[in-house]
């Protein structure tokens, strides 16, 4: 069972949820009665690969999860995971696979590119990197799902307002549902985000203490890309409460959600792209540098 | 011949003739009880409905089920009609034509509504009433489970009774569920009376939905008409107000001018606090100014709207036909295939028989020249035999299951009873 669970790799589980996309697409294109069977086999599959792959690391690897740029992806993929899984169990005939799998491999695919080492720590920075981590994970997970939640209202809006009836194969969620979904996830969104923004802060000032870790600039790509999607979410947020009770307000709450996906998109990338001394291990004494952030 | 078929439609009997011909559950039990007693050993289904009357047969090989014309004559004098007016409206097939046309009635492409479902159960209805009356058996038993499989084999691997198509189906399954999740905690306003309304109100009730108040320029009518839908009545004059409460709109007037202007919905809009409405106008003329629909939040449907569904899903079904078609041969050859092998059970019986009948004597003769053997050496041998033979055997049968797919397989079968010399 040792022997099983070590050799699981990241292709085991990515590989799983890329056969669960292939299902989930030939939906279009032809009917079938096995599919949902399939689909929901190699989901579960890939989720538990996924899981023991996680439990292995935080038992074996002296990494709890969170504790690497790869762990947090790998986890946040997880959860999305879990999340199609339990959506596409609950309402077989609605495609949010076609939308959610290739966010979850995207981000499998972010945690190839990312560092595997976890970040040096003490019992301290432990506390304060598991909240700051946690934070921007919930926030990440939320713009994901609200992002996805958005771009559904957008297709199912226009397919009503075409008058169009729908496809047997490509039924979404109703217009309430997923406005409820955008309504909920952008403040949350915001809240989380700026909240593992602060904590990120404290751990900054915690880590230049210990010496454990380089000091993050306030110009570091990190900090620019996190403080701008914070900013952004928050705007967001506060828009779309003052649009509520507007007649497009949902409408609008979608914009913004798919919005903050492409921004957090784009954030990702950036910082898979870009130098930063975010988590690098100091190569001189740490000093207090002027342009450091707190 | 093995099975028969007689039957008229709605396409082929005229409506005042279908009425005469039509059996009620007892009527067809009585019947199925005079067939077993005038036919005895044959087997027979009798599938009647609002359109169409269907009498299956089967029979064994020696006998074979009743000629077509028998049947009609049965079919008449049960129902007290003269057979000479069935004649000519009702159509008679044999063998594997009666098995595709089961198939295809029992998925519902030979229905009024191409793909209904009501049919799937009507023929397991029919099917149960044989078992009661005695007259099903073997062979129509595997008909009627394969034709009931293929159903739902088409039902599953083909949209082609998904799609709706009926307007208040399409508005209210396909449109207004695309907007709310639930009707349950929705309000629903009812704006005249039209024939459509009730059957609109039928399905959103059915979806969940209990808060319904309708409004008719006559508070007598709409007194009348909210008693016999059990709804609550309102005042027309409070069109404006019921409106900023509404969150589902089903309009069918008779007015001959738009009885919602758009000033008039911009009234009520304001009181709405920027819930989504769905209006359904049912009524031609339209009742809602179109420009109404233009309103963000505001999902507006005219008649000729869904009409517009309700074809475009009519030709979705249509579409589908070809995959239905080929699930229909496939497994009617499937059944056919298994016919025929069946029927070659009785020469390879005899062929089994002989070879082991040999192959027992050879082994007692063996045994005896050889007294020294132990029983392990024995049953050695004896199975050493059994292979050998079960070996040289099976070219043989795998070519009569082959052949069998294609139709009974006579000339093997005389080959075999020749070469072999099987005795019948």
């Amino acid at each position: 069972m040792i022997e099983f669970v070590s050799g699981i790799s990241v292709v085991c589980f990515a590989a799983s949820y890329a056969v669960a996309l292939v299902c989930e697409a030939s939906r279009l294109l032809f009917r079938s009665g096995v599919r949902g069977a399939v689909m929901i086999a190699f989901a579960g599959a890939g989720l538990v690969a996924h899981t023991l792959f996680l439990g292995w690391r935080a038992a074996h690897e002296q990494a709890v999860p969170l504790s690497s740029a790869f762990d947090w992806y790998l986890l946040a993929a997880w959860l999305l995971a879990g999340g199609y899984l339990w959506i596409t169990l609950a309402n077989p005939r609605t495609p949010v696979g076609l939308f959610m799998l290739p966010v979850v491999l995207g981000l499998i695919g972010a945690a190839q590119l990312s560092s595997r080492i976890p970040f040096p720590q003490t019992p301290a920075t432990q506390v304060w990197g598991a909240i700051h981590g946690s934070f921007n994970l919930a926030a990440s997970v939320a713009v994901a799902s609200g992002g996805l939640a958005g771009l559904l209202w957008l297709i199912q809006a226009g397919r009503l307002a075409r008058k169009r009836p729908p496809l047997n194969s490509f039924r979404l969620p109703s217009l309430e549902r997923l406005a409820q979904v955008t309504d909920r996830t952008l403040p949350i969104a915001a809240s989380t985000a700026a909240a593992g923004f602060l904590s990120g802060i404290v751990l900054n000032a915690v880590n230049r203490q210990a010496g454990l870790l380089e000091t993050v600039p306030w110009t570091d790509p990190v900090v620019l890309r996190m403080g701008g999607l914070v900013a952004w979410l928050v705007a967001a947020a506060v828009a779309a409460r003052m649009g509520g009770r507007r007649a497009d307000g949902p409408r609008t709450a979608a914009w913004l959600s798919v919005a903050s996906f492409v921004l957090l998109t784009g954030s990702i990338l950036w910082g898979l792209a870009a130098p930063t001394r975010h988590g690098v291990p100091p190569t001189r004494p740490a000093d207090a540098s002027s342009e450091a952030a707190p | 011949m093995t099975l028969a078929f007689v039957g008229g439609t709605h396409r082929t009997v005229p409506l005042a003739l279908r009425e005469r011909l039509a059996f009620s559950a007892e009527q067809a039990a009585d019947a199925l009880g005079r067939f077993r007693e005038r036919f005895p050993g044959r087997e027979a289904v009798l599938l009647s409905t609002c359109n169409r009357v269907e009498f299956y047969a089967a029979g064994g090989q020696a006998d074979g089920p009743p000629r077509p014309e028998q049947l009609v004559a049965f079919l008449a004098e049960c129902r007290g009609l003269d057979a000479s007016l069935l004649t000519p409206v009702l159509a008679g097939d044999r063998d594997e034509a009666v098995v595709r046309h089961l198939f295809s009635v029992a998925a519902g492409l030979d229905s009024m509504v191409l793909g209904e479902p009501q049919i799937v159960a009507q023929v397991k209805q029919a099917w149960s009433l044989a078992q009661e009356s005695r007259t099903s058996g073997p062979l129509t038993g595997e008909m009627f489970q394969a034709a009931l499989r293929t159903a739902k084999r088409v039902a599953t691997e083909t949209a082609i009774g998904r799609e709706r198509l009926s307007i208040p189906s399409v508005a209210v399954a396909d449109f207004a569920s695309g907007v709310f999740e639930r009707f349950d905690d929705k309000r629903v306003l009812l704006i005249g009376a039209g024939k459509m309304a009730a059957e609109t109100l039928r399905y959103l009730r059915a979806a969940g939905a209990r808060d319904v108040v309708i409004l008719n320029r006559s508070a007598s009518r709409a007194d009348e008409l909210a008693a016999r839908l059990d709804v609550r009545a309102g005042r027309f004059e409070d069109l404006v107000a019921e409106l900023a409460a509404a969150d589902l709109v089903v309009s069918t007037t008779g007015a001959t001018e738009p009885i919602v202007s758009p000033e008039r919905f911009a009234e009520a809009e304001l009181h709405r606090g920027g819930r989504p409405l769905v209006v359904l106008d049912l009524a031609v003329p339209r009742d809602f100014d179109p420009r109404i629909g233009a309103r963000p939040g505001v999902w507006l449907y005219s008649v000729d709207d869904l009409a517009a569904a309700c074809d475009a899903n009519r030709r979705r079904r249509q579409r589908e036909l070809p995959a239905a078609l080929a699930i229909i041969d496939e497994e009617a050859r499937r059944f056919m295939g298994d016919l025929h092998h069946r029927s070659t059970a009785p020469v390879i019986e005899r062929l089994r028989a002989g070879w082991s009948e040999t192959g027992e004597a050879e082994l007692e003769r063996l045994f005896r020249r050889l007294p020294a053997l132990d029983a392990a050496a024995r049953a050695e041998i004896r199975q050493a035999f059994d292979r050998y033979a079960a070996k040289l055997l099976h070219p043989p049968l795998a070519s009569l299951r082959s052949e069998s797919r294609a139709g009974p397989p006579h000339g093997l079968l005389d080959a075999l009873k020749r070469l072999f010399d099987l005795k019948d």
